[in-house]
This record gives C-alpha cells, sequence and structure tokens, in this order.
C-alpha cells in the first residue's frame, strides 16, 4: 500500500480535496446503507407500520414471523442447494467458455475477429423468442433437466465483450512477443500468462456470471417443472409475489378473501426475502474483491 | 474457390466436429436419462381403464397453499379415481409460463386452477383441449351439475356445443364481493345518521373530516374517505365504480374495462355521463380534503394498512372491502357498519343498484389435454372432483382437520386448528379453495368459516339495490365465447382506451375540469374505438341471450 | 490501428471476381492462417457452438412478426401478413406517446447511469486505508440486490406524500409538495435516480478492476513530479478507465429504447400513466396478457432494429474517433 501513503495529500489543496471526497463518500455510504437498514428492520417490524411509514430507526412491532416462515418452508433449502449447484457448476462453465474465446478475440492478427465479433453482438439485440427456444429445448432434452440452468447461458456476450476489451488493453504485447520467440503457442500463453495476469478481470467476470446464476428465475419458470429442480429465486419469487397475488386478488376472483391477514403476512416477508437470498452473494464478495487491490497485477508481472 | 476452401476446411470442421460430437453425445446421455423417466408415464398410459395410470397436473394455486401432496384429501382422490398424480405446482408468473407453455403445445394431462385457461386462450389454442361434450357419459358429477345448476353448462359452451374447460359451483358466496363500510363509531360520537344521499354523505365526510371523530385528541389524523389502488388496466372491487349503482347502472365484477348492459343495451360506463357525475363528486370530495390524499398512488399494502388505524383509534371513515374485519382489521371491525347504497340524491327515479359478482358460478377450472395419453383416467379424475365429499374438501380443506362431516347432507366448517390464523388465510394455506373445480350440492347444509359468515352477514344491507339487477337483461356476463379475431379487436382498442381513461380518471379526481374537459374526452374514446368494442359486445351478447 | 494489421494477412475478400491465381494464393493464405492460428480458433470454438445453437438456430421465430400467429397450422405456418403488425403499432394512436416516454426513460437512465459509476469508482479508489475503501465498495454494490418489486415498495414508503420521509426533508427546505409516486413530471427523475442509486456501485466495479491494474509507478512518478491528487485522477486513472468506458457506452447505446420493464410496470399509476407507459409494457398488456403473439413479436422487433441501429453508428462512430469499437 505504498500508494495510499504517498497520495495522503498535505498541501492546502490536497486537504481541501480529502474533505471534499469524504463528505462525498459519506453521503453516498448514507444513501447506500440507509435503506438497506431499513430492509433489515423492515423485515422485522409490524407490516402495518412499515406501510404506513412509521419504521424509520428502530424496528416497531417487533416480530420474526416472516423469517419463521420462510426458514419453516423446506422448500427454501432445497431451492438454496440447487441455485449453489447451478451456480457453481454455471460459472466454471461461462469462465470456461468466455475466457479463452475473449482472448482469442483479442488478438489482432487473428483475422476473423471483426465478423466473430459481430456474429457474437448480433445475438445481443436478435433473438427468435421464447417459443422457438423452448421448442429447442424440448429436442435437446433440455426441459425440466438442471442442465437448462448452466448450458443454454454458457456465453454471456456482454461478459465476452468486457473481457476481451480487458486483454486488449492490459495485456502488455511485449509479454506475448517474448514468449512466441520461445516457441509458445497461443493456448499455452494463454494459461501460462494471460490468465495469471488477468486475476481481475477474471474476478469480475466470475462475479457477474454468479451473479447472474443466483439471480436466475426465468429460466426456471418457463422450462422447469419438477419443484425439485426449481433454484432459490423461483421458490422466494413465489413467496414475494404473494403480495401481488392480493394486489391483484382484490380485483380478480380472489377477492373473495385472501385475507388482509395473509396480505400482512406476505408484506413482512418480502423484506425478509432480500436478506435470506442476498446474504450467501453477500459472503462471497470479500474474495473477490481482494484482486481488485493494487498491485496484484503489476506484482506478477515483476515477480 | 468453393473447392480450394472446401479442401482446406477439414482442419477446423474436424475440430468443430468433435466438439458437436461432444455435445451431442452429452446431450444423448441427458435423452436417455429423461426418457427413463418418461417411459413410465407413456407405458401407463394405455386408454384401457386398467386403473393406477399417471397423470401429470398442473394447478394454478395460491402461494399460501401447501403442496399438494400435503392435502390429505389429494390421496383419497387418487385412490377414488385410480390414479397417480404427478403435480407441478405454479403459484406465481402464470401469465408468462403459460403463454410459452400453450404456444408450443406443451400441456400436461390436466391443468387446473381459478381461470387458469381463460377464454381467450381456448379462442387461441382451443386444439389444444379435449372436448368434453361427448364425454359426459363418463363425467357424471358433471353431468348432473349442469343439469341442477342454472348457467354452469351455459359457462361452459362454445359457441359450437363443445365443452373445453370446467366451472365451478359454490352457493354460500354474497352475489357481491364488494361491501360499503362506515364507521359507526364516529357518526354516533359527532352525533350524525346514516347518509342517504350523495349530499348526505359528503357532510358526514365534512364532519369526518373537521372533528376529532376518531376522539384521539387530534382533530386531523382522520381519513374520511379511501378506496382501493385502481389500476392502470381497468376497474375492480372495492373501487369507487361501486358509485355507478347509486346512479342506477348495473355493472358487473367491480367494472372492469367499463362494459355492461342495460336493459339488453351494451355500453361502457367510461363514456357516460353517469361517470361523469361519479367524477364530479369524487372530485369534490377529493378537492374538500376529504379522500386519502395518497389514492391515486398508493399501493394495496398501504390501502390495507392505512385502515388499521393503531389500536383502537380508527383512521378510515368510509370504504369499501370484503368483510369488516379483513378490510379494518379484527380490532377495529366492529366500530364499521355495512352500509346500504346510497342514491345520489334523495327521490330520485332511478332505482339503485350494485355489482353484480360471478363468486358462485366461476368459469374454467379444469381443462384435459387433447394430447393426453390417459384419457380415460383424466375423466375418472375429473369426475371425483366433482364428487359431494371432495368438493367440500378442495374448498374447506380435509375432513378431520378443517371440516367435521356431521351427516350426509351437513358438514362443519371447522376454525382454524394453528390458532393464530384467521379463517381465510388458514383456508387458503389448507387447500386450493376457490381455485379448485367443485360443485357444492344445493342442498347441503354447511356451518360456514366466520369470514364467509361475516360477508353473508354484512351483505343484507345490498339485498335491495342487487334485486334491481335482473340478471336477464342488466348483466353482461363475463363468459361470452368471442372470435380470436374479434377478441383480438377488442383487446387492441381497449389498450388504447384505458390508457386515456384510467390517466383522465386520476386528472378529474384530483384536478377536476370535468365540465370542460368531459366531450374531448368522449371525442377521443370513441375515436379510439370504443364503438366498435361495444357493437361486437352487443353482438355476443345477443348470441348468448338470444 | 492496429485493428488493420491482420487484415491484409488473412482476408478473404469474397465480392471481388478473381482468377486462378488469386485462388492459389488464397488457398495458401488460407491454410498458413489455418496453421498459424488453429489454437485461437479452438479457444473460440465452444462459444461459437453455443451461440450457433442457442441463440442463431431459434430465430426462425422472427418471422412471426411478419405473419399470423394461427395455432393449429404450427408456429410459423400462419398466413404471411407481411408488414401489418408493424403498420398496426406505427398507426397506433399511443405510438408517438410510447416513444417518447420510451426514449426519455432510456437516455436518462443511459446518460447518468453512464457517468455515475465511473465517478463512485474514481472517489473510491481515492479512499485511503484498504479496509475503508473495502467497505465502501461492499457497501455501494449492495443495492444491486434488492428486487425490483421491494425497491418499488420502498419508493412507495419512502415518497409517501403524507408519510414519506424524502419530501418531508424536501419540505423542510421549502420545496412544495409534489407527489413524486404520481406526477408525470417526477417519473422520470424518480425512476433514473432510484435506478443509479441501485445499480451505480455494481457498475463501478468493473471500473475499480481496470484501477487496479494501473502501474503503482506511474503513481510514484506523478507524486514526485508534485502532481495533486485531482491531477493524478485526471490524468493517470481516468485515462485508465477511458477503454472500458467506450465499450460500456457502445454497449449502453445499444439499449436506447430498453426501459426496464418490471420496474416501469411496477412504478405505474393511472396519474403518472402519461408519462411511464412505454413499449415494453404496452406490449406486455397486449401481447403477453392478450395472446397477441405476432403483435408482440413485431412491437419487440421494432425495438431490437433500433437499438441495434443505435449500437451500430455507435460502434462506427467510436471505431473513428476513439480507436475502439466491437467489431
Amino acid at each position: 500500500m505504498t500508494t495510499t501513503t504517498l497520495r495522503r495529500g498535505r498541501t492546502p489543496g490536497d486537504l481541501l480535496f480529502s474533505i471534499g471526497l469524504g463528505t462525498v463518500i459519506v453521503l453516498v455510504l448514507f444513501a447506500t446503507l440507509y435503506p438497506i437498514y431499513f430492509v433489515l428492520i423492515a423485515s422485522v417490524s409490524d407490516p402495518t407500520l412499515v406501510a404506513t411509514g412509521k419504521v424509520w430507526v428502530l424496528p416497531q412491532g417487533l416480530s420474526t414471523f416472516g423469517y419463521e416462515q420462510i426458514l419453516a418452508d423446506d422448500r427454501i433449502w432445497t431451492g438454496y442447494r440447487n441455485t449453489l449447484v447451478y451456480t457453481v457448476v454455471g460459472t466454471a462453465l461461462n469462465l470456461v467458455v468466455t475466457l479463452p474465446a475473449a482472448y482469442a478475440l483479442s488478438r489482432r492478427e487473428f483475422g476473423p475477429r471483426r465478423p466473430l465479433m459481430f456474429f457474437f453482438a448480433f445475438t445481443m439485440f436478435f433473438s427468435g423468442g421464447l417459443i422457438p427456444t423452448y421448442l429447442l429445448y424440448r429436442d435437446l432434452n433440455l426441459l425440466d433437466n438442471w442442465l437448462v440452468f448452466v448450458i443454454p447461458s454458457a456465453l454471456n456476450v456482454y461478459n465476452l465483450i468486457i473481457a476481451r476489451a480487458f486483454f486488449e488493453n492490459s495485456l502488455p504485447e511485449e509479454l506475448f512477443e517474448a514468449a512466441t520467440l520461445d516457441g509458445v503457442g497461443y493456448l499455452q500463453f494463454f494459461w501460462r500468462m494471460a490468465i495469471p495476469l488477468s486475476k481481475a478481470i477474471i474476478a469480475v467476470i466470475g462475479l457477474y456470471y454468479l451473479v447472474q446464476h443466483w439471480n436466475d428465475f426465468f429460466t426456471g419458470l418457463i422450462f422447469v417443472r419438477d419443484y425439485d429442480k426449481q433454484p432459490l429465486q423461483i421458490v422466494l419469487r413465489d413467496i414475494l409475489l404473494s403480495n401481488q397475488a392480493f394486489a391483484g386478488g382484490a380485483g380478480g376472483a380472489g377477492g373473495s378473501g385472501g385475507g388482509a391477514y395473509a396480505q400482512q403476512f406476505a408484506d413482512q416477508i418480502k423484506y425478509g426475502v432480500i436478506i435470506v437470498s442476498t446474504l450467501p452473494v453477500l459472503l462471497v464478495y470479500p474474495f473477490v474483491q481482494k484482486y481488485f487491490e493494487k498491485g496484484v497485477m503489476v506484482g506478477s508481472v515483476k515477480g | 474457390m468453393a473447392r480450394t476452401i472446401r479442401s482446406a476446411r477439414p482442419r477446423t470442421s474436424r475440430r468443430a466436429l468433435t466438439s458437436t460430437v461432444a455435445v451431442a453425445a452429452a446431450s444423448a446421455l441427458l435423452l436417455s436419462a429423461c426418457t427413463g423417466g418418461d417411459d413410465a408415464s407413456d407405458d401407463g398410459g394405455s386408454d384401457a381403464s386398467g386403473g393406477g395410470e399417471e397423470l401429470n397436473i398442473l394447478v394454478v394455486k395460491h402461494p399460501l397453499t401447501k403442496a399438494m401432496s400435503d392435502m390429505a384429501w389429494v390421496g383419497e382422490l387418487e385412490k377414488a379415481a385410480d390414479v397417480s398424480i404427478t403435480w407441478e405446482e405454479v403459484s406465481a408468473d402464470w401469465d408468462q409460463k403459460k403463454s410459452t407453455m400453450l404456444a408450443a403445445g406443451d400441456t400436461p394431462d390436466l391443468i387446473i386452477g381459478a381461470n387458469a385457461i381463460t377464454d381467450s386462450d381456448l379462442a387461441t389454442f382451443r386444439t389444444l383441449f379435449e372436448d368434453l361434450s361427448d364425454d359426459m357419459d363418463a363425467l357424471p358429477n358433471v353431468q348432473a351439475m349442469f343439469d341442477e345448476v342454472d348457467g354452469a353448462e351455459a359457462m361452459a359452451s362454445q359457441a359450437d356445443g363443445a365443452v373445453y374447460a370446467l366451472p365451478s359451483w359454490k352457493e354460500f358466496w354474497p352475489q357481491a364481493i364488494t361491501r360499503q363500510y362506515i364507521n359507526q363509531q364516529w357518526l354516533d360520537t359527532l352525533g350524525l345518521e346514516m347518509p342517504t344521499s350523495w349530499d348526505e354523505l359528503f357532510d358526514v365526510l365534512v364532519a369526518f373530516d373537521e372533528q376529532d371523530a376518531n376522539g384521539n385528541g387530534d382533530p386531523s389524523d382522520e381519513i374520511p374517505f379511501d378506496w382501493s389502488p385502481v389500476t392502470t388496466t381497468g376497474y375492480g372491487y372495492f373501487q369507487p365504480t361501486a358509485l355507478l349503482g347509486s346512479l342506477g347502472l348495473p355493472i358487473t365484477a367491480g367494472g372492469g374495462t367499463g362494459y355492461f348492459v342495460e336493459d339488453g343495451e351494451v355500453g361502457n360506463f367510461l363514456a357516460d355521463e353517469r361517470w361523469k357525475e361519479v367524477l364530479t363528486f369524487l372530485n369534490r370530495a377529493y378537492a374538500a380534503g376529504l379522500v386519502n390524499q395518497n389514492v391515486i398512488t398508493q399501493d394495496y399494502s398501504a390501502y390495507q394498512s392505512v385502515a388499521r388505524g393503531s389500536g383502537d383509534t380508527a383512521s378510515v371513515g368510509f370504504s369499501w372491502g370484503w368483510t369488516a374485519s379483513d378490510r379494518f382489521g379484527a380490532q377495529l371491525a366492529p366500530q364499521y357498519a355495512s352500509m346500504a347504497p346510497v342514491p345520489a340524491e334523495a327521490g330520485q327515479d332511478a332505482p339503485v343498484t350494485w355489482s353484480y359478482d360471478f363468486e358462485n358460478l366461476t368459469a374454467n377450472h379444469v381443462v384435459v389435454s387433447a394430447q393426453t395419453k390417459a384419457k380415460a383416467a383424466a375423466l375418472r379424475l375429473v369426475n371425483a372432483f366433482y364428487d359431494q365429499d371432495t368438493s367440500v374438501q378442495v374448498l374447506f380443506g380435509d375432513l378431520g382437520t378443517n371440516v367435521t362431516k356431521v351427516d350426509d347432507t351437513t358438514y362443519e366448517v371447522l376454525p382454524p386448528a394453528d390458532g393464530q390464523s384467521d379463517p381465510s388465510t388458514w383456508k387458503w394455506t389448507s387447500t386450493l379453495a376457490d381455485a379448485g373445480p367443485l360443485w357444492i350440492r344445493e342442498d347441503l347444509d354447511v356451518t360456514l368459516p366466520t369470514d364467509l359468515a361475516e360477508a353473508v352477514e354484512q351483505s343484507a344491507p345490498l339485498e335491495e339495490a342487487v334485486a334491481n339487477v335482473d340478471p336477464d337483461t342488466d348483466v353482461l356476463p363475463p363468459f361470452l365465447k368471442m372470435s380470436t379475431e374479434d377478441l383480438s379487436t377488442i383487446s387492441l382498442n381497449n389498450s388504447t382506451i384505458l390508457n386515456l381513461t384510467q390517466t383522465k380518471f386520476a386528472e378529474f379526481v384530483t384536478s377536476g375540469g370535468i365540465d370542460d374537459g368531459w366531450d374531448e374526452y368522449v371525442a377521443q374514446l370513441e375515436a379510439s374505438g370504443l364503438e366498435q368494442n361495444i357493437e361486437l359486445y352487443q353482438k355476443y351478447y345477443d348470441e348468448y341471450s338470444g | 490501428m492496429a485493428l488493420t494489421l491482420d487484415e491484409t494477412a488473412t482476408k478473404v475478400p469474397g465480392t471481388t471476381p478473381v482468377g486462378p491465381a488469386m485462388k492459389g494464393r488464397r488457398t495458401r493464405a488460407l491454410s498458413r492462417h489455418l496453421r498459424t492460428r488453429w489454437q485461437l480458433w479452438v479457444m473460440v470454438a465452444p462459444a461459437v457452438i453455443v451461440t450457433l445453437v442457442f441463440a442463431y438456430f431459434p430465430m426462425y421465430g422472427i418471422q412471426l412478426a411478419f405473419r399470423e400467429f394461427d395455432f393449429t397450422a404450427g408456429l410459423t405456418g400462419g398466413e404471411w401478413v407481411g408488414m401489418k403488425y408493424f403498420t398496426q403499432f406505427f398507426s397506433s394512436p399511443l405510438f408517438w406517446d410510447l416513444m417518447r416516454n420510451t426514449v426519455a426513460i432510456s437516455l436518462t437512465t443511459l446518460v447518468v447511469g453512464f457517468i455515475a459509476p465511473v465517478v463512485l469508482a474514481l472517489a473510491v479508489n481515492q479512499v485511503v486505508g484498504v479496509r475503508r475503501r473495502r467497505f465502501t465498495q461492499t457497501a455501494t454494490y449492495l443495492p444491486h440486490f434488492i428486487s425490483i418489486v421491494v425497491v418499488v415498495g420502498m419508493l412507495q414508503v419512502f415518497l409517501s406524500p403524507t408519510s414519506g420521509v424524502i419530501p418531508n426533508f424536501l419540505g423542510f427546505f421549502g420545496v412544495s409538495d409534489t407527489n413524486y409516486l404520481g406526477d408525470p413530471g417526477a417519473f422520470v427523475p424518480v425512476y433514473v435516480i432510484s435506478e443509479v442509486w441501485q445499480h451505480c456501485g455494481w457498475n463501478s466495479i468493473i471500473y475499480l478492476a481496470a484501477l487496479s491494474s494501473i502501474d503503482t509507478h506511474l503513481y510514484e512518478a506523478a507524486r514526485v513530479d508534485g502532481a495533486s491528487r485531482p491531477q493524478i485522477i485526471r490524468h493517470i486513472d481516468l485515462p485508465a478507465l477511458v477503454p472500458t468506458m467506450v465499450v460500456l457506452f457502445i454497449l449502453n447505446m445499444g439499449g436506447v429504447l430498453n426501459a426496464g420493464f418490471e420496474k416501469v410496470f411496477l412504478m405505474q399509476n393511472p396519474l403518472n400513466l402519461s408519462a411511464s407507459e412505454v413499449i415494453s409494457t404496452y406490449a406486455y398488456k397486449i401481447g403477453i396478457l392478450q395472446s397477441q403473439f405476432s403483435y408482440a413479436t413485431a412491437i419487440g422487433l421494432f425495438n431490437t432494429v433500433i437499438n441495434f441501429a443505435f449500437l451500430v453508428l455507435t460502434n462506427q462512430v467510436a471505431k473513428r474517433f476513439a480507436n475502439t469499437s466491437l467489431w
């Protein structure tokens, strides 16, 4: 952390800058942390008081009813397990597919890279729609099959583009030239040099993919029928949207008694669901974060 | 050139080939794994009524409802119909799931749920579903329901007589979903009479607003008037469309997209002078500060929560709801009185009416796939749902825990066994309830759960208004069977119409300008295809009633 | 610049008529390409296959936009109706309102949502001390995980004209009591600010990663030269972000007609409808809820074409002026 000590400003201008920066950071922190704190206290407060704007600083009408309901539902645990598997396997596959392709496409001497990039980018926009996709999955026997969470989403073009840009701009060309002189091929260079030098971007892309899998409910919704294979998000969405079932119920057939008590129950649960579903992702972040620290890359080059 | 490229190609394509082979091999593996599972159901699917067939059933149920396999009546049902069921349980995002499933032609053997497959789906995808009209021999319970319940068969039948989806019948629900409540305790505290016209209602609301009606020392925390959030796609229960009844305009199901029938003539209240009067009254109340200032923007949670007040202190004076305890909470419910619809003006000619809701006879609760490999089993199961005991259990829960059978025709619904739920939450947790296919015989004697009993009791003040509606000429049935083309015209026009009307509703109520803006508003409606839609509705209504 | 290096060696022009001599040269060039570049082909192969199978194969469904959806005739068996559904959309009385609203929402989100993460990343990068920096980072990215349903629920509570903390706070400073949930004029700001609040931290992660790859010697050298912190930010940090910024900007421009469906839909109410009905909510109401598959597909295709056109345009501009491009 030589840079930070170096940067600790002592001139009046730098001091002013530090104060300005500090103020901004504190404001930003308040703006992000307070709502999070609100979710936390709302998840253990009386939902009537939350909805009428009486819960601001401390939980009111303390109740853990929401959590009890969430945790008593054993579908949650199956969902957790499934999501864990899909996320780990899926992210691994994603990296295996994305990184080499991104590297290859970053090589300027690779002739077809432009048409290939267009080939990929095109699919970010144009798609055949859900129905042909559904029919395709059926023909490939991916319906109701856990691989549907993993294989069709093996490549996210957005991440491919980001990774490619990173490889293009951050890998010193001299390294490659030196390696080629030693007779090292692309595959070997990619594995031995590019990967170790790109931990930051791998961490970012990995995190993007991980969160994408973690939040994916749509695949389960459309392509999976067996509830034992459903990911956590489907289970949570069932719970979360029950709130809207009542709102809709007021104008629909359910008007005859979803029951206001049940609606309140749903209200409290929706905040608890955030906590339950986000916690694991939060635990992952510190492991990813350390790769953003300065010197990781430079250090490894030097070392 | 083509040749030379081909000669150069093998290097790459071999590699591509190997990957393709790998993928193919992988999917072949999956394929065998999957068909391994499927075989069983296919084998069991012979049409011969050997029994024990497997059925895949998709059920659209309430998010609170417990797993189907945890309901005891489900096991009995399987035994009675001699089938084994694999359930697919859906409680969120059904619309999205459904459209893909149907368009891909991939339906399970049965789909169960309240209007899970709508008339509009049937118009587009009818070939996916089995026409049951020629299978009535295998469905004696359904046939009996058609014979005994007025309108049941008409509701289920398409114009050509085909029956794809079966309705449910239960007779205990009050005719109307929306009831009107006023805080009787506030009236008493302030020494006011129950209002009998809009003007009197207005004065009462003013008194609620200006005085300390709830007696907590703060004269300004009372919300005299509140209603359920109006959506951008139409009107529903507990909304100010209820006031149309004061002018004798007969709406159905809370208003919907505005179409109604009066003396056999179809119209749309959104362009009706009487709606203008309602809007004027609402604006008058809003401008005077009598309406919840959040009324347009609040969500359903806030709408329900505000009415709970705090402790014994109520905060809402006049509103609409299902029952008093559902709307205001058990603690405050005794303060409220169910209130008869008031005429707009004392002594007016037009008789007061009320929304006519179809809550007892409800459409489209079960469909059978035309592709089912076990049709006989599917029919046995459908028939078993409409059995007397099963129907009671589908609606209220298991015999023993939720319902006691006293004798052959007498049942008693038990209070919640967990000791903390309210009856309606308990019902929805325990069973499919109103979503299920069922037929509650009219000769049954059932002791209702307290919430339903309360709704029935609090419906008494509405009776006269409901009786003023002639079901034969004043009710637009929600189950008119239309062609795909007409449906598409109607919905296209409606999306334009509602975009205008819902925006204008909010504007008229909160900012006024009704007198100046009304003619232009109506002209815009007419330019958006309103007349065309009314004609289409008229055509289908005439077919239905004629 | 560097982009053109490869062209001459391996490019196979397909349009100009060629003689036998050229043919031979091209074969040789191709075989040389494969000999030297086969490893690169191996590396892109899985991505290409996945894309071909799962993205390109189902694209035949696009023709639904030009056909009548007729279930009995199969997905693509319906009658060919050409531009019928496009005309229907263009001539809808709502068309221009939808376009205006969609562009207002997405363009504002695009601009603000593009700048904010850059600023945040630069600021977080300046925080002294590893633990404090990590904490700031983690805190700012947290809101990303709150589901849309809850974010909209929180907006309801925070912005309620009677009990909301934000109107009360602003009222303190004499800002008149606008109903931020209902005023059509407030819809875009509320949408965009909450969007930035939710995703700014998350979107800054990529920039933090880019900042981490800056050679620390640059800072030391700058310090020795007596550069102030703002100067270091301007001359070292910011330039390091530019390549990523350009790529993300191009990608964002491809979303010029994308206004997040679920959030807009949940934030809609009759008061703000004149500002909040967008293409995707309209398509949902008419397409999904009413089974108008062809119409919904046509609207979707229109949306896509416009988006793609903007992407291509931005890409060309970026290629010319920033020397960066997607292809």
